[in-house]
Order: structure tokens, then C-alpha cells, then sequence
């Protein structure tokens, strides 16, 4: 075999390697720009994910359960940053609490007073959380 | 007259003794006096003390619970509330009995308070005995909060399924107070029945008489959380 020749056909395999390597690569390309991705999108996948939030949970420092009172008004407090509903017989109130935390007055009838307190958090993965007590106004007087 | 001047010198020599005398014995008179009025301070003082070290562990000690009366005599009753039952004392000196009726209070008879009554009592617990120093017979009303799940607009009935997997079954009467929450403002605004839909969450008041069937009860008082508060 002439030198010429393999110069030919060493070129040639060498040609025909990078033709196979490119079009392999361009029709990968092609196939991800053709097929649909099953699944959201990037940004949308970060803003779902919600494992790293935690639900602040409802703790109320005052007043306590079964607690006694001689006077008909009581303060709640309680840290939270969330609106929140409060329900007794004898007063609805639902507020806002964008502070974080909360000092608020409420009204109490003589004798025993249910009192019901909702939190409903933003995001609406979380159920609400509620929280039940009783307190007793006990006129001094009596 | 020497012997005149002697005489009265001896006379007023006298005199001052005896006015000496007197101011004297008076002034132990004025110490007797102040002395009792320092320890009838300090008697005062440590009386106080006492009152109100007694009123501070009376507080301690002192417990409210409530419940419908299973029995009663003259001497206490037991009262039971949701399956919690409680034994009553009564004291003829220290209890007070009195009904609740709306914002005032009338004062009756511990004689007065009849089985099935629901009663608040006060007072201080001893070996799990209430000693009573103050009844209030009162309505028992029940706050719960749930899932609008069924509305009956024929019958003005809703049924509300709660967190605690209770259905309650609320009629909404002409008198129970309807209110809703205003998404943008958080205000409380009066609606009327036909406002109510499934999905919604209601917060509800009830008065319990202790003989409900099927978990029906009149509402006295609603607040509805309107579903789009939650679709944000």
C-alpha cells in the first residue's frame, strides 16, 4: 500500500470519528429540546419546598388554664406572628398580630368563661391550630 | 417677822414639792399611755400580716371547677362534667350561693340549687373535697370550631364536622347571632343564613342543657371564616 493511501484512509477514520461525535452530541440536544420534562419547573420546585419551615407553634404565657380572676378583664399574651381568633360567649375578635407577639385585652362574663383561640398561619400547607381554655371570674365581693 | 419669813419659806418650800410632786407622778401617767399605743400597732401590724399571708394561701389553695349536679344534700353535692366529677362541701358560715342572670347576680339558697343544675363553684380543695365558699348556678355553653360540611336551607340547619372528628348539627335560629370575617379587614360583619357555604369554617357558641341528642344543639352565636381566606 502506497503512503499516500493510509494518509487517505487514517484521514478519513479520523474525519468520520468527529462527523459521529458531533451529530451524537447534536441530537441529544435535539432529543431534551423535543420531549417534555415531567416534572415543575426549578424555580417553582424552590418555592414549594417548605421542609425547612417549621409551623411556629401556639404557646399562650397568660392567662392559664382554669385560672381565677376577681376582675372581668384579662390579658392574653402570647408570641405568635399570625392571625388569630379568639371566641367566647360573650366576645368575637379576630386580629391581624403582624407584631410577633401580642398583649391584648379581653372581657370575661361572672363565672366561667370558654374561650376558644384559633391560629390560621399563611401558608396553606398548615392546618390551623386552635387552642381551648377555661377561666373563672369570681367577683371579689362574693 | 424673821421668824414670819422663815415660815413662809418653808410653806413655799412645800408648795414646790408638792407641785414637783405632782409633775412627777404625771409624767409615768404620759409613759403608761404611749407605750400600749406602740404595741397596739405592732399587735395591728402582725394581724395584718397574718390576714394576709392567710388570703395569699387561701388563693394558693383556692380552685374553681364546674359541672352539672349529679346529687345534692344539705351538707354538699357531686357534680360531673364530661365524665370529671367533683365532690362539693358546703359550709353553713362560709358559702354563698347565688344564680347568674345575664350580667347581674342574685343571692339564694344553697337549698335552692336542684339536680341538673350547672354550677361553678369555688373554693379550697382538701383531699379532693371543694370546700365551697362561693356557687354560681350559670348556663354551661360550649365553643368549638369546625368544617361547614352540610347546609339544610330548608330546616336553617348546618352540620359542622370539628377537628376533634365531632359532627355537631347547629340549628341557626332567628335569634342566634351570625357574624362573618371580612377577608381585607378582619372585621366581624352580621350575615344572614343564606351567606353560609360548604368549605367555610365556623367558630360556633352553643348552650349545653346536659340532655342534647345526635349532637344537635340551637347555635347562640356564629363566626364564619369565609373558604377564600384560606385560597390566597
Amino acid at each position: 500500500m502506497k503512503k499516500e493511501t493510509i494518509i487517505a484512509v487514517f484521514l478519513g477514520l479520523l474525519f468520520g470519528a468527529v462527523v459521529a461525535i458531533f451529530i451524537s452530541l447534536k441530537s441529544k440536544d435535539i432529543e431534551l429540546s423535543t420531549n417534555k420534562v415531567i416534572a415543575p419547573p426549578k424555580e417553582n420546585v424552590l418555592s414549594v419546598n417548605l421542609t425547612g419551615i417549621e409551623m411556629q407553634p401556639l404557646a399562650i404565657s397568660e392567662p392559664a388554664d382554669r385560672a381565677i380572676f376577681e376582675k372581668n378583664i384579662i390579658r392574653f399574651k402570647a408570641i405568635i406572628k399570625m392571625p388569630c381568633s379568639f371566641q367566647s360567649p360573650i366576645k368575637d375578635l379576630v386580629v391581624k398580630n403582624t407584631q410577633g407577639k401580642f398583649d391584648l385585652e379581653f372581657p370575661l362574663a361572672l363565672g366561667e368563661n370558654s374561650i376558644k383561640i384559633a391560629v390560621y398561619p399563611k401558608e396553606k400547607q398548615f392546618r390551623p391550630q386552635e387552642k381551648f381554655i377555661k377561666v373563672y371570674y369570681i367577683d371579689s365581693e362574693l | 417677822m424673821i421668824k414670819y419669813i422663815k415660815n413662809c419659806f418653808i410653806v413655799s418650800l412645800l408648795y414646790c414639792l408638792l407641785a414637783s410632786s405632782i409633775v412627777m407622778a404625771q409624767t409615768p401617767s404620759k409613759m403608761a399611755s404611749s407605750t400600749p399605743t406602740v404595741v397596739d400597732n405592732d399587735i395591728q401590724q402582725l394581724k395584718d400580716k397574718i390576714a394576709n399571708k392567710v388570703s395569699e394561701i387561701r388563693k394558693l389553695n383556692n380552685k374553681a371547677v364546674s359541672g352539672f349536679v349529679l346529687n345534692i344534700d344539705g351538707n354538699g353535692m357531686k357534680i360531673d362534667n364530661n365524665g370529671e366529677t367533683n365532690q362539693v362541701k358546703f359550709d353553713d358560715t362560709l358559702t354563698k350561693a347565688f344564680r347568674v342572670l345575664g350580667t347581674t347576680k342574685k343571692e339564694i339558697k344553697t337549698s335552692d340549687i336542684v339536680k341538673k343544675d350547672y354550677v361553678i363553684v369555688s373554693g379550697v380543695v382538701t383531699d379532693n373535697i371543694v370546700t365551697a365558699n362561693v356557687v354560681l348556678i350559670d348556663e354551661n355553653f360550649l365553643v368549638d370550631s369546625g368544617k361547614i360540611t352540610e347546609i339544610d336551607k330548608e330546616n336553617y340547619n348546618i352540620k359542622v364536622l370539628a377537628s376533634d372528628k365531632n359532627t355537631y348539627s347547629l340549628d341557626i335560629e332567628t335569634s342566634t347571632k351570625q357574624f362573618m370575617v371580612n377577608i381585607k379587614t378582619l372585621l366581624n360583619e352580621v350575615i344572614g343564613f343564606t351567606k353560609l357555604k360548604e368549605g367555610d369554617t365556623v367558630h360556633f357558641v352553643v348552650k349545653k342543657t346536659g340532655e342534647e341528642k345526635n349532637n344537635n344543639y340551637s347555635a347562640y352565636k356564629i363566626l364564619v371564616i369565609p373558604q377564600e381566606y384560606f385560597i390566597k
